[in-house]
């Protein structure tokens, strides 16, 4: 019965989640909902203008003491977040700007009240005097030598360029050559839950405690402590319920700075809590690229070569930890997809512009780079006359090069990348889309297919990261397992849940080692009170590496269990084994429940020569190469494009994934089903749209669409299981995945419905309004330009 | 100058005195009566995460003055369960994993409720999901939600005794 039981809650079962019951209740916490005796609520006076000299901040002065100004923030460090890439110019990003703002929503003062509602009534009589600089919103126009500077000292906008040149030479002979100029919009993370901080002093601990909603605790830590001056052990961050992060919640703000400072002097508690409107216009930017892209390729389809300018905007700062260059760095290195061919070449630019600092988002640049390579492969495959599907087969690494290093020196692990494309081409049906456009549709409307394939690393570690010389580098990931004098288990790490169900998947890990029932195995995270230091919650690693570190630390722990039941028994260690969570020896077994009852409570029982680290351990992991896993998916979709509004319908979804071992496929499920619907937000409705003056346009769900559950199609899912040679139990990371397809699967989409009109559509969102002007370029260019740049918008 | 209502909130009565007439419910609900079940999420109506039940009907809390409440009935995600036992609709939460990090749910949850009471949906998927359109979900679970509404609402269509007279059946959602 127990080995039944074992089966049914370990790695590989789609077990129902532990974290749901208090979150179904309304009694999960999440930082808002967080109440300290005497906490008192902060409004923060922001920049109405996106580049200014700050002339003066004025606090009315019978609120002054409730009022903080950067003169009042003595010995305070500027964020500063460098790259240790050649050439990259460092940005200092102020807690509470004085000589200029470089953006709209930049922190000027600090007002504290009883309640928000009387912060903001502060806020309103501070005075700003602020003498406007012209802006620069372009980061094409920001490039030019007579554009205005961001950060004067450099001489220009340009936080770094990157140049990467593989014998592209050797491609320029190709029959065909295809260049398209592909853009992204400026996109928010927009999770449910904003930021929000709730910071005050421990007198008996001596410590600034910051409760803040974070994916990355102990990195928080670090940067906190660096920037207020003070020790580490001085700082404690606890990241309650998270909801929702997707990238924004691992980033050091000013705002936790001003509040931890605040919070050290003034005797209470005080509290932030974002609004959406300060979500949307001055914290959570991501994800605006420009891309001129050239594939060179024979007439069969093979691929020559790419041939790429990146633009990435990254907005007024380098914000921690990932520095400014993180999207247009990655674009470089993992712009060649899933394919392989001879020749590549690269440049990139990261550019400052008077916006928002550009976070990573889910899928990071990968969302960018499918859609801008998956599009030209499309127009590669029009114009040699051949599927889509034919082309991308010609190129895409074969399972029996895997082991496969790339063009850039990617390692792709493992996988069956043709596999998964037919598979999802099969289950799409192109053969019966292509009939039914030739049947064409009774209600006008344009029927098209299209796909997409990309492959994702992620739990990419110290060999990666060093490499960049951004202020976190990951190295072993350390869990902690303790069993309780009851036989139960807690496990502590130092990554944190902002959904991905770790409080079910990581003991489903310990379970399958120690066989311990799951509801007697407690995961503790959120605190860096209690647990190792970790780099957190980013790039698809949770379950490779916190997951390792779990399975290794309950290996540890199982170790010292089996010898002391052996003595129990009274057999030799190597005559026991631990099953269903009984050591059990040649005629008789002990459970586990006996074996911590006499560690803790028995100890006299216990043999002379007992491990005296008793049943709790810490342990270090890393996969056997710490490159990488590499999941990956098909995506095909099936859309219809009405030619007379431009409305898009997406008909039919098909997802094909590989994520190695799936721990609990229901989550699993869960994340790609997520994942596509942010992507369907990309593709088709999220837009962070800015003037000329650098006023962001979209201040409230009225104006940023996120996708609703009419937008968001039930996909077909169908999973392959390609083990990662690397990694415990063969588990690849796959929590942002979903996201990165979607765009250019129905981007191809809609081009196919086109393709008759000669119209293409080349930028996300593809709006209505979009659609209508491609179609209507192509009709009027239709007579003047067969160039290959004809009808694009 | 300070407003004094009366309002019933999980079947227990509170008397409050308004001390700013500007106070949301959502508001009065989360800082001042510690039921901070209920999410904000937009402040603005545009998401749903502040769902709860007025006098029946779903409404968006962050869109009703405290102060129009008076004498209204109020049902927050802290009053659905009957103890240990889960209403219905959370537990095809669970079942569907119709949630990922939680946020979104009580006004999901709620608005689900009302739905089913409404009598609008049915057992149509395409419907369901219109009906929910005022709930949006960041971590994208719109499958599990729409499954898990269905099931509720099949449920209580099955449970369901011969009613006359309710008067909120019906009514569209606010």
């Amino acid at each position: 019965m127990a080995i039944a039981e074992v089966e049914k809650q370990g790695v590989g079962v789609s077990m129902l989640r532990k974290e749901d019951d208090r979150l179904l209740r309304g009694r999960g916490q999440f930082v808002g909902d967080v109440r300290l005796a005497g906490m008192k609520d902060v409004a923060f006076v922001r920049s109405p203008i996106a580049h200014a000299r700050v002339k003066g901040v004025h606090p009315p002065e019978d609120l002054r003491s409730q009022v903080v100004t950067a003169a009042d923030l003595e010995g305070v460090k500027p964020i500063r977040a460098v790259s240790g890439l050649a050439g990259f110019k460092p940005s200092d990003q102020p807690v509470l700007a004085f000589e200029k703002v470089r953006q709209v929503g930049e922190l000027l003062a600090m007002c504290v009240a009883d309640t928000r509602a009387a912060a903001e009534d502060i806020a309103a009589r501070v005075e700003l005097d602020l003498e406007e600089l012209p802006a620069v919103h372009d980061m094409i126009a920001a490039r030019d030598k007579d554009a205005p500077l961001l950060h004067e000292d450099w001489g220009d906008n340009v936080f770094l360029e990157t140049f990467v040149d593989v014998n592209i030479e050797a491609a320029f002979d190709a029959p065909i050559k295809i260049t398209r100029e592909i853009k992204t919009a400026r996109q928010s993370m927009a999770p449910m839950e904003g930021r929000g901080t709730v910071a005050y002093w421990d007198k008996r601990m001596e410590q600034l405690v910051l409760i803040s909603g974070s994916q990355m605790p102990h990195i928080v830590r670090t940067g906190l402590a660096e920037c207020l001056g003070l020790g580490q052990h001085q700082v404690r961050i606890v990241s309650p319920d998270v909801g929702g992060g997707f990238g924004y919640k691992g980033i050091l703000l000013p705002e936790d700075i001003c509040l931890g400072w605040y919070a050290m002097r003034c005797g209470h508690p005080v509290r932030w809590i974002e609004d959406r409107r300060e979500h949307l216009t001055a914290g959570a930017n991501c994800r605006e690229h420009h891309y001129v892209i050239t594939a060179y390729a024979d007439r069969d389809g093979k691929l020559r070569g790419i041939d790429c300018e990146a633009t990435v905007d990254s907005g007024a700062y380098s914000s921690y930890p990932f520095s400014a260059c993180l999207e247009a760095a990655q674009v470089a290195s993992i712009l060649p997809g899933p394919y392989d061919f001879p020749s590549y070449r690269c440049r990139t630019w990261s550019v400052a512009t008077n916006k928002c600092p550009i976070l990573p988002y889910r899928g990071v640049a990968r969302t960018g780079v499918c859609y801008a390579l998956e599009l030209v492969l499309d127009a590669v495959a029009r114009e040699a006359g051949l599927e889509p599907h034919e082309v991308r087969l010609k190129n895409l690494v074969q399972p029996d090069q895997m082991p496969f290093d790339n063009i850039t020196r990617k390692h792709f692990d493992s996988g069956d990348y043709p596999e998964a494309l037919q598979r999802a081409i099969e289950a799409i049906d192109v053969k019966a889309i292509r009939e039914r456009q030739k049947r064409g549709e009774e209600n006008g409307r344009l029927i098209g297919v299209g796909h997409s394939i990309y492959c994702e690393q992620g739990a990419h570690g110290t060999s990666v990261y060093s490499g960049w010389g951004i202020p976190m580098v990951p190295g072993h990931e350390q869990a902690t397992a303790r069993m309780t004098p009851d036989g139960g288990l807690e496990l502590r790490v130092g990554v944190h849940s902002h959904g991905q169900s770790m409080e079910t998947t990581l003991p489903q890990i310990a379970h399958e080692i120690l066989g311990i029932d799951i509801s007697k195995i407690k995961l503790v995270h959120g605190d860096t009170e209690y647990t190792p230091y970790s780099t957190g919650s980013w790039g698809s690693r949770c379950a490779v590496m916190a997951g390792g570190a779990v399975a290794a630390a309950s290996r540890d722990v199982a170790s010292r269990a089996r010898k002391i039941g052996a003595h129990l028994l009274q057999v030799h260690v190597d005559d026991v084994e631990l099953v269903g969570g009984r050591v059990k020896g040649p005629s008789g077994s002990v459970s586990l429940e006996e074996i911590a009852h006499t560690w803790y409570r028995l100890p006299q029982n216990l043999p002379d020569d007992v491990d005296p680290r008793g049943l709790e351990g810490t342990v270090g992991h890393k996969p056997k190469r710490d490159t990488g896993t590499f999941s990956y998916a098909a995506h095909a979709a099936v859309v219809a494009v009405d030619p007379e509004n431009g409305d898009i319908e997406i008909l039919d979804y098909v997802i094909v994934e590989d994520g190695g071992k799936l721990i609990n496929p229901m989550v699993v499920d869960g994340q790609i089903y997520g994942g596509l619907a942010q992507g369907i937000g990309t593709a088709l409705y999220e837009e962070m749209n800015f003037d000329s003056s650098g006023q962001p346009l979209a201040s409230t769900f009225a104006d940023y669409l996120l996708p609703g559950p009419t937008e968001v199609p039930a996909p077909r899912l169908d999973h392959m299981e390609t083990v990662s040679p690397y990694t415990e139990f063969g588990v690849k990371g796959i929590g942002e995945g979903g996201a990165i397809a979607p765009p250019a699967a129905i981007g191809n989409a809609v081009n196919d419905a086109l393709k008759d009109l000669g119209a293409e559509l080349v930028r996300t969102p593809m709006t209505p309004r979009r659609v209508l002007e491609a179609i209507f370029a192509a009709t009027n260019a239709d007579s003047q330009d067969h160039s290959d740049r004809g009808g694009r918008t | 100058m300070s407003l004094s209502i009366s309002l019933a909130i999980n079947g227990r009565q509170h008397d409050v005195a308004l001390n700013d007439p500007r106070v949301t419910l959502l508001d009065l609900l989360r800082e001042r009566l510690d039921l901070p079940g209920t999410k904000k999420g937009c402040d603005r109506g545009q998401c749903g995460a502040c769902t709860v039940l007025v006098d029946g009907r779903r409404i968006n809390s962050c869109l009703a003055l405290a102060a129009s409440m008076d004498g209204a009935e109020i049902t927050t995600i802290e009053g659905l369960a009957e103890g240990d036992e889960l209403h219905p609709v959370q537990a095809a939460f669970i079942e569907h994993d119709a949630f990922q990090c939680g946020y979104c749910t009580p006004g999901q949850i709620m608005s689900a409720v009302g739905l089913i009471k409404e009598g609008m949906a049915g057992d149509d998927p395409e419907r369901v999901r219109e009906l929910m359109s005022g709930n949006i979900c960041r971590c994208g679970a719109y499958q599990g939600i729409t499954e898990a509404v269905l099931e509720a609402g099949r449920k209580a269509a099955e449970n369901a005794q011969p009613q006359t007279g309710n008067p909120d059946t019906g009514k569209d959602a606010a």
